[in-house]
């Protein structure tokens, strides 16, 4: 299938396989599509339908909730061409070339799924192939038992890497998450599209890093902070990392957190907190290299790091509402926007 | 649009911000820093997220959803922004803050922050047009003496000839200009077809003049430039057709 996208200034066009979505076909032919999440919730993949026909994947998709579909509004990343295709973007759209660093498609075996705490897992996807990935991007990811793509940040980073490792948490009705808390799922084949999202670290990155994340936003900060140590940013920069989540038990990754720190003691601080209980005396003792507060992860950031907002590059990730309460935090503590970094999931 | 009353000064919250619905019209946003009122379309340029759930520090308006940043004096764009605020002319009439619509000229990025009395020259010059869906303006091979500011409507381009064409975007903005080969040197021909998609209204200028009167002010001009060439480039960038 053909596809035309029309943009602020100019055409492109792309080939679509059948029941691909419009977005990543267009990904992977180079083009700087318009995208946040990929997988459907946030809405930033609008485009017009000017002509032929499309099938919507998700029809009930929360991405679509500002969508006027009486105008032929829809979501490029959960619509798949039924035929050749012509739509607009607003947006500026350009192509970008060589290919090597557009997202593709990819298959992997679920490996090592382990619980971290009550309702979180950690599992690989032991891939086909390897793959080239910024630190702090994400792959869209679906099974065949369950319908539709997540998005899942990478916690560790290599520059090549055939084994990518994931976490997971148990969502009240999430199909995905419900599917794979409820058995073994060692060994099932999944598909992955990536890598996507800009909210990424590259050693040229001159800059103090502040990463907030709340849950398993932890996730692409772990990837962050992995390359950070790795390229030894923190002997010239300093680092201060805010880890928020409800109770001491719903704490993970601790042991390689601190494995972080300890790398850099002078230079790297962590802070774990707490919202709904304090740290515990056993908590404390067993990781004297991180700091334990009691409340939200952006308010905790915010007292911690009054007077030091200069030169900083943020990170940040977790549950919408908190992404957007740091984001405030920053914006009026006078961090410029082009030192912020997030990718919205849902 | 003649001036219009839309809320009472002291509903605005100090350093603050308030949305205003307009009769037949889209929101407005009020904005208050310190002793000044400023207005402007309640919609941020970039993808329909209401301006007020945005930031507001005094003096510069945050956008939550992108972190697109202006100065709310001038609506000029900030860090990550790409197009400026639709601002309007606000003036305070017995306790209440009134606006008018800023002609297109006022809030063209390509002329913003050129000397006022420069400024003053070319909106001389500008005439006004209403232009009927399906209208084309020029096409290739026109002589360009003109180049237009979009007030409102929809402009479509198209590229290439003889069977060979192509799609070179649309125009949807106010405040946004085309056809500007008549301020470049020896681009006496159109290279590209402009049609009016819908009602369109814009402004007309004189090339020729218009560049007298740069000439006649090098740092303006100088200003005008830089930003023709680099929106020049962006067009360039985003047209390589794959």
């Amino acid at each position: 299938m053909k596809v035309k996208i029309t943009s602020r200034a100019g055409e492109h066009q792309f080939d679509a396989e059948p029941e691909e979505r419009i977005l990543y076909a267009g990904l992977r032919g180079g083009l700087s599509l318009p995208y946040e999440c990929a997988t459907g919730t946030c809405g930033t993949c609008k485009a017009r339908l000017i002509s032929g026909e499309i099938e919507d994947l998700w029809p009930d998709a929360p991405g679509k909730k500002n969508l006027k579909s009486d105008q032929g509004q829809f979501l490029m990343c959960q619509c798949a061409a039924k035929g050749d295709v012509v739509a607009e973007v607003s947006q500026f759209v350009t192509s970008l070339r060589p290919l090597s660093g557009a997202p593709q498609w990819c298959e992997g075996t679920i490996r090592n799924t382990r619980m971290l705490t009550a309702d979180v897992m950690a599992l690989q996807l032991e891939l086909d192939v390897t793959l080239g990935f910024e630190a702090g991007q994400f792959m869209a990811v679906e099974v065949p038992e369950v319908k539709g793509l997540r998005g899942y940040s990478m916690v560790n980073f290599s520059t090549d890497s055939s084994v990518l490792d994931f976490v997971i948490k148990k969502l009240p009705g999430g199909a995905l998450s419900n599917w794979l808390f409820s058995g073994s799922r060692d060994g099932v084949r999944a598909r992955l599209f990536g890598p996507l999202g800009v909210a990424t670290f590259h050693p040229d990155v001159a800059k103090n890093l502040l990463c907030i994340a709340g849950g398993t936003g932890i996730a692409g900060i772990m990837s962050i902070l992995d390359r950070a140590c790795q390229t030894r940013h923190f002997d010239r920069f300093e680092g201060d990392v805010f880890f928020g989540v409800r109770t001491p038990e719903d704490a993970f990754y601790l042991d390689e957190l601190a494995a972080f720190q300890a790398g850099f003691p002078r230079s790297l601080r962590v802070t774990v907190a707490f919202s709904d209980q304090p740290a515990t005396d056993e908590i404390r003792s067993r990781y004297p290299g991180i700091r334990f507060a009691e409340g939200f992860v952006h308010e905790v950031a915010g007292r911690d790091m009054q007077g030091r907002f200069e030169n900083v590059m943020a990170y940040l990730a977790g549950p919408p509402p908190a992404v957007d309460s740091s984001i405030r935090l920053l914006i009026m503590a006078g961090v410029g926007a082009d030192s912020i970094k997030y990718d919205k999931f849902s | 649009m003649t001036e219009k009353r839309i809320c009472r000064i002291e509903d605005v919250p100090s350093n603050g911000l308030k949305e205003c619905e307009v009769d037949n019209g889209a929101p407005v946003l009020v904005i208050n820093s310190g002793e000044e009122y400023f207005a402007c379309n309640a919609i941020c340029p970039h993808q329909e997220v209401p301006l007020c759930e945005g930031m507001f520090d005094g003096k510069v308006l945050t956008c939550h959803m992108h972190l697109w940043q202006w100065d709310v004096r001038t609506g000029a764009p900030i860090g990550l922004a790409e197009a400026p605020l639709e601002m309007f002319e606000v003036s305070v009439d017995d306790g209440w803050l009134c606006i008018r619509a800023s002609n297109a000229l006022r809030v063209a990025s390509l002329f913003e922050g050129i000397a006022q009395e420069t400024l003053e020259k070319i909106n001389a010059i500008a005439e006004e047009r209403q232009c009927s869906e399906g209208e084309v303006l020029y096409t290739v091979g026109d002589p360009a003496e003109e180049l237009f500011i979009l007030e409102s409507g929809r402009v479509e381009f198209l590229v290439g000839r003889d069977g060979k064409v192509t799609s070179g975007g649309f125009m949807v903005r106010k405040g946004e200009v085309f056809g500007w080969a008549p301020l470049m040197e020896n681009q006496k021909q159109r290279v590209a077809q402009a049609t009016c998609k819908e009602a369109v209204t814009l402004l007309s200028l004189n090339g020729a003049k218009v560049r007298e009167i740069l000439e006649e002010d090098p740092r303006s001009g100088m200003k005008v430039m830089m930003r023709l060439s680099s929106l020049l480039t962006k067009y360039m960038i985003a047209a390589g057709t794959s």
